[in-house]
C-alpha cells in the first residue's frame, strides 16, 4: 500500500493557494465591516436586515475555507489512513446548509411582512450636523457592501476552479453576484422613497429567493460529494473529463484484457479503484504497477489509483 | 457559459441612476397613503393621553409639552388641530386604523407598542436617560421626515423646558 500524499497541492498551484488564502482572509474582514455599516443603517427596514443577514452569512464559507484549509494539509496517520482531504466537502456542506437555511427564513420572514402589509417607517438621521433622511444612508450602506464584494469574487473565481475548491468556487459565486442582490436592496430602498412601501419587502423576497437557489444547488452538490458521486468538474458540475482519460489510459494498456473502475472526490482529490481482467499474467504485478503510476501522473487531483485483477467482471460493469 | 452580467449589470446602473435622480426630487420621500398632503392646509388629528409632564389634561385643549410642539408643528403646515383623548390602547389602534394622524403621551423609544403598527419619530429630547418620541401612522415617510424636521430644529428649546 502506497502511503496517500502528503501534500494538497503540487507545487505550482502552491502560490495559488496562498493567494486565494489571503484573499479569503481579506474576504472575512470586508464581510464584518460590511455587516456592521448594513447594521448601522438598518432602521426597520426588510430590505437592510435581509441585506444584513446576507453579509453575515457570507462569512460562513471564507471562514469555513480558513478552517478546512489548516486540516486538510495533515498527513494521513494511523488513526486517519485516507488523510485528511474530506474536511474540504464538509467545509463545503457547512457553507451550503447556512446558505440554504438562511434563504428559506428569509423568504418566510418577507413573504409575511408583505402579508401583513408591513409599511416601513424610515426617518431622518443626523449626520455631522446635518438631518438627513435615513434611506440615503441605507443606500452608502448598501454600495458598500457590494462593490467590493463584486472585485473579490471576481479575483476568487479563476483561483477556485486551479484548486478544484469548491467551498471557494461557491463563495467567489455568490460574492460575484452580490451586485444583483445590491441593485435590488437600493431600488427598494429608492421605491420606499417614492412611496412605495411594498417595494421593500418584495426586494428582500427576490434577494432571499436567489439565496434559496444557491443554496439549495450547493447543498445538493455537498452531498452528492459526500455520497461518493463521480468527480464532477467544479464549474460545470459536469463529469470531468480526467475520467476519460482514465478510461483511454486502461483500454490502452496491451495487459489488459477486460476493464472496469470508479472514482471518487475526496476533497479536492480523486481516489480511484480499477478492476481488470489480465489479458496474460506475466510480469502482472510490474503492468499493475506501471499502469496505476500512468493514471495517477495524468493530473495532481488522481492522488490514488488501486488496482485489482479479477478473474472476470460482473455482467453489468464491463467497460 | 456567455458572461452577459456585465451587460446586465451597466443596465442595473442606469436604470439605479435614473431611480436615484428622481429621489432628488423635492418631494422626497413619499408618503404611500398621502398623510403629510391631507394635513397640509387642513386638519391635523392628534390622538393625546395624559401624562404629565408632557401631556396634561386640560379644557377645551390639552397642555404641557407635547401639546405645545404639536401646536406649533401645525402652524408650520397651516393646518388646524383636531384632538381627540383616548388610552394608549385606544390611540396605537387608531393609529393603526389612520383614524389620528399623530399620537403623543410622554412616549420614550422603550415603549412596548415599539413593535405595533406605529411609526416612531426619532427621540427629541433625552430627559432622566428616557428618550422621547411620537408615534405616527406606520410607513408615511414624508410626515415623519417633516416632523422630525421641526423637532430637530427645536431641540435646544425643548431641552431647556425639560430641565429640572
Amino acid at each position: 500500500m502506497k502511503k496517500l500524499a502528503q501534500f494538497e497541492f503540487p507545487p505550482e498551484l502552491v502560490p495559488d493557494f496562498e493567494k486565494a488564502k489571503r484573499l479569503e482572509w481579506i474576504t472575512i474582514a470586508y464581510f464584518i465591516s460590511s455587516a456592521l455599516v448594513i447594521f448601522l443603517a438598518m432602521g426597520n427596514s426588510q430590505t437592510m436586515k435581509t441585506a444584513w443577514y446576507d453579509d453575515v452569512l457570507s462569512l460562513t464559507p471564507p471562514i469555513a475555507f480558513q478552517v478546512a484549509s489548516r486540516v486538510f494539509m495533515k498527513a494521513p496517520n494511523k488513526q486517519f489512513p485516507y488523510g485528511y482531504h474530506r474536511v474540504a466537502n464538509i467545509a463545503y456542506l457547512c457553507s451550503a446548509v447556512a446558505l440554504f437555511a438562511l434563504g428559506a427564513f428569509l423568504v418566510i420572514d418577507s413573504t409575511l411582512s408583505l402579508v401583513k402589509t408591513e409599511h416601513p417607517t424610515i426617518g431622518t438621521v443626523i449626520v455631522g450636523g446635518h438631518q438627513i433622511w435615513l434611506g440615503y444612508l441605507m443606500i452608502a450602506a448598501l454600495l458598500w457592501s457590494t462593490i467590493p464584494s463584486v472585485i473579490l469574487g471576481r479575483k476568487k473565481l479563476p483561483l477556485a476552479k486551479h484548486l478544484h475548491e469548491k467551498n471557494l468556487y461557491t463563495d467567489a459565486d455568490m460574492n460575484k453576484a452580490d451586485w444583483m442582490s445590491g441593485i435590488a436592496a437600493m431600488l427598494g430602498i429608492v421605491g420606499i422613497g417614492l412611496g412605495w412601501w411594498w417595494a421593500d419587502s418584495a426586494a428582500a423576497l427576490l434577494i432571499s429567493v436567489d439565496i434559496v437557489h444557491d443554496g439549495f444547488t450547493s447543498l445538493k452538490q455537498a452531498v452528492f460529494d459526500l455520497m461518493d458521486q463521480i468527480p464532477k468538474t467544479v464549474a460545470t458540475e459536469q463529469p470531468d473529463p480526467l475520467l476519460e482519460q482514465v478510461r483511454e489510459t486502461l483500454a490502452g494498456q496491451s495487459w489488459v484484457k477486460d476493464f472496469s473502475f470508479r472514482m471518487r472526490e475526496c476533497g479536492h482529490i480523486y481516489l480511484g479503484e480499477g478492476f481488470v481482467v489480465p489479458a496474460q499474467e506475466e510480469n502482472l504485478i510490474q503492468h499493475i504497477a506501471n499502469t496505476a503510476q500512468t493514471i495517477e501522473q495524468l493530473n495532481w487531483r488522481i492522488q490514488e489509483f488501486v488496482i485489482t485483477p479479477v478473474p472476470e467482471l460482473p455482467d453489468d460493469e464491463s467497460a | 457559459m456567455p458572461d452577459c452580467s456585465l451587460s446586465k449589470l451597466s443596465a442595473s446602473v442606469v436604470l439605479l441612476a435614473w431611480a436615484l435622480l428622481l429621489s432628488a426630487c423635492s418631494d422626497f420621500p413619499k408618503d404611500p397613503a398621502k398623510t403629510l398632503k391631507k394635513v397640509e392646509n387642513g386638519t391635523l388629528v392628534v390622538g393625546y393621553s395624559e401624562n404629565p409632564p408632557w401631556v396634561v389634561q386640560g379644557s377645551p385643549e390639552p397642555t404641557g409639552i407635547e401639546p405645545a410642539l404639536v401646536k406649533a408643528f401645525a402652524q408650520t403646515l397651516h393646518a388646524r388641530v383636531q384632538w381627540r383623548k383616548g388610552t394608549e390602547q385606544t390611540l396605537f389602534e387608531d393609529l393603526e386604523k389612520r383614524k389620528i394622524d399623530l399620537l403623543i403621551a410622554g412616549l420614550t423609544d422603550e415603549s412596548p407598542w415599539k413593535n405595533e403598527k406605529a411609526g416612531f419619530t426619532r427621540p427629541f429630547v433625552e430627559h432622566r436617560k428616557k428618550k422621547h418620541v411620537m408615534a405616527t401612522i406606520q410607513g408615511e415617510n414624508a410626515f415623519v421626515v417633516r416632523l422630525e424636521e421641526f423637532l430637530y430644529q427645536r431641540e435646544a428649546a425643548i431641552a431647556q423646558r425639560t430641565q429640572p
